[in-house]
């Protein structure tokens, strides 16, 4: 933290805030209520995930995984399997692929519903949380009826998915996408355009394309500074490249491009397309065996695959080193939660206290994710 | 001067008026508005019902449950849990396929598999488990598996696992078998051969 002076003061936030979405400890050096210097102190909840999976088998880092961006466990899994397969060179059925993509998308409906209603709590807007949560509460139903639970799926497996889609899901999933693209303009109408909203979040936390990319940013925040990067798009896995999406941007509607409000309006830009997407996917769906493509034994031959997919915070890189056993050598994660933290310091420098929240809520962090 | 005391008899009668209130509901206590003693007494279960039926779950997550008479102790599950909560000791059955009352053994398992093993321990410790269902696919018999859903009949659903002693939630599912006849279970040792 540096040196002192007599009219700064160290404030420590966290770890047990409401506003650090976990256990995150902030020392934030002020100046008055002028923020100089933020620095984040991670590791509260760490629990060795990458040293299990050197001693676990394959198919039990699954449920692992789940634990680590528990917002969105099916992303997680969906990140982990399509590596695996890479490196076994599985062919998965195409109706795994479909469903996949149809519980990856619904899933990033969820965790970005979450996102944007714990940033409307974090400005001090109750009411939206309660609608997105409301709306995220089917969603997780959804997820119970096919694979038995609400948070910690462990629902994708290394060659296909644990249980087929149940019956009705189909018409179920159709139901529930027309119930919900109405109520997307609700948001709107109840936070988005709201003037005390707009003044809070535009202008503030500017994040700059050139120091995103510097720092690494991915995902939603990355879009957010206006950098029309996406790996559904750019880097197609699974069977992404057969669906018609955009890819949306922050466009600096109110304020500059890269501020919080950037960066809030394109996780709800991504919303609607992700419901593009699932009603593209639910169209075209096919039938077949969904365990017919799950080998027997997991033994990878010998080698290493690096796969990154599209996480609803970014880029979501499993990096895996086989040495022909059943048990990993080596497996890396790249969490995109860890480097949208890492920048913090850079754009909060400057701003009030109540706005290092805003700009803290506005990157949607898992804590999970970073410490790992 | 007289202000001091208006000031001190507010604050006696407000504080009057106010324990008033507190004593007259302390009086009227009524047995539907005070908190309910959680343990020993709880609010009726309500029916469980968020659109689907119970049947057309493919699962239910809920607690583990064993149909012992039907484990035939292959440790399948025991191999494929993440975090070792499963924990099987078997024996050589003296007999394949044959009951030994003693112990409450049988011998066939409902899909008239015949059991080469005893299974003298069965545990499985609830506070480690993370309910990920990955011991019930592997098993040859399905007589492992997480109670609710599709397995309704063979279990009611379950939600309250909640215990007073850490140990109760290392659940046991083997019949409960003694040091002595667990001794007479072992194979007769061989005879040594004098040199």
């Amino acid at each position: 933290m540096g040196i002192v002076h007599g009219d700064q003061m160290i404030l420590n936030i966290g770890p047990q805030h409401p506003s650090t979405h976990g256990v995150l400890r902030l020392e934030v050096k002020t100046d008055g209520e002028i923020v100089s210097e933020v620095k984040p102190y991670l590791g509260y909840l760490h629990r060795c995930f990458e040293k299990h999976c050197e001693n676990v088998t394959y198919e039990q880092v699954v449920p692992y995984t789940d634990r680590c961006d528990y917002l969105a466990a099916m992303n997680s899994n969906f990140g982990y399997v399509v590596a695996m397969e890479e490196l076994m060179e599985i062919k998965v059925p195409e109706r795994v692929d479909y469903i996949r993509v149809i519980m990856g998308e619904l899933n990033r409906v969820a965790s970005h519903l979450l996102a944007l209603g714990v940033y409307g709590l974090d400005v001090g807007a109750f009411t939206p949380f309660l609608y997105m949560l409301r709306d995220r509460e089917r969603i997780l139903d959804m997820f119970e009826y096919t694979c038995g639970a609400r948070l910690l799926y462990n629902y994708m497996w290394v060659g296909g998915v644990s249980h087929d889609l149940p019956k009705d899901f189909v018409q179920i999933c159709l139901d529930f996408l027309d119930y919900f693209e109405p109520q997307i303009s609700e948001y709107n109408e109840l936070l988005t355009y709201n003037k005390i909203f707009i003044e809070r979040t535009a202008d503030v936390g500017v994040l700059p394309a050139d120091v995103a990319v510097s720092f690494g940013v991915t995902g939603p925040n990355l879009r957010g500074s206006g950098v029309k990067w996406d790996v559904r798009k750019d880097e197609p896995y699974s069977i992404y490249d057969r669906f018609d999406f955009d890819v949306p941007t922050g466009t600096g509607e109110f304020g500059t491009v890269g501020d919080c409000f950037d960066r809030y309006w394109v996780r709800m830009l991504e919303v609607k397309e992700s419901v593009k997407i699932l009603r593209q996917a639910l169209k075209d769906i096919p039938d077949g065996d969904v365990h017919q493509a799950i080998p027997k034994k997991i033994r990878p031959p010998k080698g290493s695959v690096y796969r990154r997919t599209e996480s609803p915070r970014g880029d979501l890189g499993y990096y895996i080193v086989s040495d022909g056993t059943p048990v990993a050598t080596r497996l890396k994660m790249r969490s995109p939660a860890f480097t949208a933290l890492s920048v913090l310091d850079e754009i909060s420098r400057g701003w009030m206290i109540s706005d290092v929240i805003a700009i803290l809520g506005s990157l949607d962090i898992v804590l999970g994710e970073i410490d790992r | 001067m007289s202000k001091y005391f208006t000031n001190i008899y507010d604050t006696v009668s407000t504080l009057w008026t106010g324990m008033q209130i507190t004593w007259r509901h302390m009086m009227n206590i009524k047995r539907d508005n005070v908190t309910l003693q959680y343990p020993e007494e709880r609010w009726p279960r309500p029916e469980r019902n968020i659109g689907f039926e119970h049947v057309d779950y493919n699962v239910i997550r809920s607690r583990l449950h064993v149909d012992i008479d039907d484990c035939i102790g292959c440790k399948k599950c025991e191999r494929a849990c993440p975090v070792n909560c499963i924990k099987i000791d078997t024996i050589k059955a003296p007999n394949r396929g044959e009951d030994i009352p003693e112990i409450k053994h049988t011998g066939i398992t409902s899909n008239d598999t015949s059991k080469a093993m005893v299974v003298s321990r069965f545990t499985i410790d609830m506070s480690e488990c993370c309910y990920c269902n990955l011991c019930t696919y592997p098993c040859p018999e399905d007589c492992i598996f997480m109670v609710g859903g599709p397995n309704n009949e063979k279990h009611n659903i379950d939600y309250e696992f909640s215990e007073f002693d850490r140990n109760d939630l290392i659940y046991q599912f083997s019949k409960s078998i003694t040091p002595e006849q667990k001794e007479a279970l072992q194979p007769p040792k061989k005879p040594e051969v004098k040199a």
